[in-house]
């Protein structure tokens, strides 16, 4: 498996199942994911949301794009970035807690790569972030997003080395956990949005 | 010997099942066939075609009314008497009487349905009905509920199992609602006033409205997995005692619920604090059945390789989680500054509609229609495909209608420096399109899949009878 | 565990079952729904109130079969951007005289409840009939069948104010015998502007009635 991250990124894009399969029952270390692979693909969403946003403002569909000074794009980036980071690492350590139940493998490696790997489409189709219109980013992330759950639930059982079935209730548990996750994004931001943590609200 | 002499004469009345769940179908096929209707008239308005019968405003309760009372209430009919039946092993109760319950909820509904059409409405969501639907309703409903404890005061084993504590929880609940929030004045045959006026109307209407949700779409639907989802994967329910736990916390706190509706509304301040402390712990018991169900599916792996039936109600069970979670969230006063009135409440609704109600009751039927045909299920891979485009329109939904909600919830509150609104309302409005355009997408992907369904149980069944099973012998030591 | 053989009871005894079911779920309803219907301050008339006269009643139910309010909510909260769109938030004693109450529970298009004098009747007239005439974005049907149809044929308007009367609101009987008069005339599309014009603009003497949203 080739350390270079642009090349594995690619790889992992083009052959996912090949790169879960080369990946079955060999040690990784989640550092070694981490660091080589996955922080890079991290930090992409947030770059790209704030180079689009820079450049033209926010598109919130409503008329005139909503314009931010540089310090807040920042603020926001990092925090984008922050946040992806917890979503990443929280994700692959519940799918280890979860392994137990389901017969799968309980390397930590194996679930970074695992979530890196489903990841990766999701990572790299953020640079429709360069184009800040809400409704052109949708349209692009939610195919992706679709086939992210598909390499989800086709490569779990072969990189954790579980039966395509037992493979499949493991993952709709993990997509249980991802939606639960994004809502509560959703609500914590509306309630610190309310609260004035965030752009003025006339509540 | 004694158990010989217990056993029933006669076999279980599965043709009424059968009726149910084919009436459940055909109104799945139309009230969701309605919705997507629906969906492309906030698209193309001139889809209403300036006829009153047409109009978004008439034809919306047609879609609300026929997906919860045709298809769902159908559906808990057709699971309820097929579940019941076994679970005290005896025959239904009154076959007769339950017949008359079948026919008569079908007659109110299509009956209901025209009189939607003709403007007949009190206008209180999920009640629209007017009057003369609501005394027939009634008769109905206390029919149901004889058949089906009627079934249960004669069973053939001591306890009652669990799934009989959901459904007759819903059937108990959504009478004692029906009754008080209908309570009117009638005027003519096609109108009413309601007896209570204003604020109280409301807190009224959503102690209903709320628990028209929480005892039919979510108490109704858990006694049908309760039971069929231990059937389904052979394995006994995981935890006995957290289900006891489950259901009366369940049963106590969702009632509390109701005024969630009302944040920031002219009800009192109390009111609304109670019900968005209840609406957080009523998340609790929601989970427990949740984890319960999990936790017994997980033990049955093998069985998703053969079975579609157990994909859908697995998924079902995610949808359930995220979907009461959402609910405990958006229930927080804070969030709800947001959420109320946009579309985030709308996709909210469809995540648990979509989401669980209607997967949980595919698998079921997925699983009962071969039973009752004595033959297997006409296309496994048919199902598959149904399961995917399942998934996806619901997914599809739930994202275009999240994108839309919050950006309106936000876009409205916007205000800049000097505390002046950013955004028109008609702004606003107008860039909610291409959200309703994916939405009706949606709508059209997941009414695809029910049409495969459809196609699918009609090839299995036929027009067949169901097959005659009888109730087994009783262990002993569970006898009456 | 005791709670464990208790619970053994209600699951071998049918009767205790739905007894307990009935108890349990009753409980909410009893703390939230009663006293609201016996708090005074939520149901009695004030100088906010206003009684529908035969012609907004009228129009009231026109609007009600027409399902606008599954659209158009009436209920204006106490927050600041609501308050500065639509006027000022919704008091509980402004609905006094609703039955059904129609606060709505989604904003398809824009809140109604201060709707009043913020446009012509010239301009709901046409409106109504084609709302892409005035409002090009709109996804509102049209409803042109209101200029056709006769007020007075929207229910017996006699027997619709005695039984509101019964409710406790205060027609008198003069005022109910000279009803069908009132409505003498006029179309559905006029009853139906006279209600949305007088929506919300009940104010006590004294008042700022500047306190207009600009939508």
């Amino acid at each position: 498996m080739t350390k270079n991250p642009i090349v594995f990124s690619f790889r992992s894009f083009f052959h996912p199942f090949a790169t879960f399969q080369s990946l079955a029952g060999t040690e990784l270390s989640p550092r070694a994911v981490f660091f080589s692979y996955a922080l890079w693909l991290l930090l992409l969403p947030p770059l790209f949301s704030w180079l689009g946003a820079y450049a033209s403002g926010w598109h919130l569909g409503a008329k005139e794009p909503l314009v931010l000074t540089p310090k807040s794009l920042t603020i926001v980036s990092i925090g984008y970035f922050l946040l992806l980071m917890f979503g990443f690492v929280s994700t692959a350590i519940i799918s280890r807690w979860m392994a137990g139940t389901y017969g799968a493998s309980r390397s930590l490696g194996l679930h970074f790569a695992l979530v890196a790997i489903v990841g990766t489409p999701l990572a790299l189709a953020s640079v429709a972030h360069l184009f800040p219109h809400v409704f052109f980013n949708v349209l692009v992330l939610i195919p992706t997003m679709i086939w992210s759950m598909y390499l989800l639930y086709r490569g779990l059982p072969i990189i954790l080395q579980t039966p395509p079935e037992r493979g499949m209730l493991m993952a709709s548990s993990l997509v249980a956990w991802l939606l639960v996750a994004a809502v509560s994004l959703l609500g914590i931001s509306m309630a610190l949005w309310t609260a004035g943590v965030g752009p003025f609200l006339g509540v | 010997m004694s158990e010989n002499m217990n056993l029933p004469k006669s076999h279980y009345h599965d043709e009424i099942v059968k009726t149910c769940l084919q009436f459940s179908v055909a109104w799945a096929l139309l009230a969701m066939g309605v919705g997507v209707y629906i969906a492309a008239q906030l698209v193309w308005p001139q889809l209403n075609f300036d006829t009153p019968w047409l109009t978004f405003g008439r034809l919306r309760p047609v879609h609300t009314n026929g997906v919860v009372f045709g298809f769902g209430v159908s559906a808990l009919m057709a699971t309820g008497f097929y579940s019941v039946q076994r679970t005290s092993m005896v025959p239904l109760f009154a076959p007769r009487l339950a017949k008359f319950v079948v026919y008569g909820w079908q007659t109110i509904l299509v009956l209901g349905a025209l009189s939607l059409l003709a403007g007949w409405t009190s206008s209180k969501e999920y009640a629209e009905l007017e009057w003369p639907f609501d005394i027939a309703i009634l008769v109905v409903w206390v029919s149901f509920g004889v058949v089906f404890f009627g079934t249960i005061a004669k069973r053939r084993i001591k306890p009652i199992y669990v799934s009989n504590w959901f459904y007759g929880g819903f059937i108990i609940v959504i009478g004692m609602l029906h009754i008080f929030n209908n309570l009117a004045v009638p005027i003519s045959i096609d109108k009413s006033y309601s007896l209570f006026a204003g604020a109280p109307d409301a807190i009224l209407q959503w102690w209903y409205g709320h628990n028209a949700v929480g005892f039919l779409l979510t108490g109704g639907f858990l006694g049908m997995n309760y039971y069929f989802l231990p059937k389904m994967s052979g394995q006994p329910l995981w935890s006995y005692r957290l289900s006891i736990i489950a259901f009366w916390a369940f049963t106590y706190s969702y009632i509390w619920a109701g005024p969630h509706h009302l944040h920031y509304t002219s009800i009192p301040e109390w009111v609304q604090g109670t019900a968005m402390v209840m609406s957080v712990i009523l998340l609790a018991p929601s989970w427990a059945t949740m984890i319960n169900s999990v936790m017994t599916v997980s033990g049955a792996w093998e069985k998703l390789r053969s079975d579609p039936a157990l994909k859908f109600v697995v998924l079902a069970l995610a949808f359930y989680g995220l979907a009461t979670f959402e609910g405990s969230m958006m229930a927080l006063r804070s969030v709800n500054v947001v959420s109320h009135f946009t579309d985030w409440t709308v996709g909210h609704v469809h995540s648990g509609a979509l989401g669980w109600n209607a997967m949980v009751t595919y698998g079921a039927f997925y699983y009962m229609v071969p039973k009752l045909a004595g033959r297997p299920l006409y296309s496994v891979r048919l199902a598959n495909v149904h399961f995917y485009l399942a998934l996806s329109g619901t997914m599809l939904y739930i994202m275009s209608m999240w994108a839309a909600g919050v950006s309106q919830g936000l876009l409205w509150l916007s205000v800049d420096q000097v505390g002046e609104l950013r955004y028109a309302f008609v702004d606003i409005m107008a860039s909610m399109t291409s959200y309703y355009g994916l939405r009706f997408l949606a709508g059209f992907i997941f009414l695809s899949g029910t049409s495969l369904m459809a196609y699918n149980l009609y090839k299995t069944m036929g027009a067949r009878k169901a097959i005659e099973a009888r109730p087994p012998q009783v262990d002993p030591a569970y006898q009456v | 565990m005791n709670g464990f053989s208790v619970h053994r009871k209600l699951e071998e005894n049918t009767g205790l079952l739905i007894f307990g079911i009935l108890l349990v779920s009753a409980i909410g309803g009893l703390v939230q729904v009663l006293p609201s219907i016996f708090t005074e301050s939520l149901s009695q008339a004030s100088e906010y109130s206003h009684l529908y006269d035969p012609v907004e009643l009228t129009g009231r139910d026109i609007y009600i079969r027409e399902g606008c309010s599954v659209c158009h909510s009436q209920q204006i909260r106490p927050l600041i951007a609501e308050v500065e769109r639509y006027g000022p938030y919704s008091r509980a004693d402004e609905f006094v005289y609703d039955r059904p109450f129609l606060w709505g529970s989604k904003r398809t298009g824009p809140d109604l409840h201060r709707i009043g004098g913020k446009y012509s009747d010239a301009w709901h007239h046409i409106h109504l009939i084609d709302p892409r005439k005035v409002v090009k974005d709109s996804i509102m049907p049209a409803y042109p069948w209101l200029v056709n149809r006769a007020a007075s044929d929207v229910g017996n308007i006699q027997g619709k104010m005695r039984a509101l009367q019964g409710l406790g609101h205060p027609y008198t009987d003069e005022e109910i015998a000279a009803a069908p008069a009132a409505l003498e005339g006029l179309t559905e599309m006029d009853a139906l502007i006279r209600y949305l014009q007088m929506l919300g603009t009940n104010r006590p003497q004294g008042e700022d009635p500047n306190l207009h949203g600009d939508h």
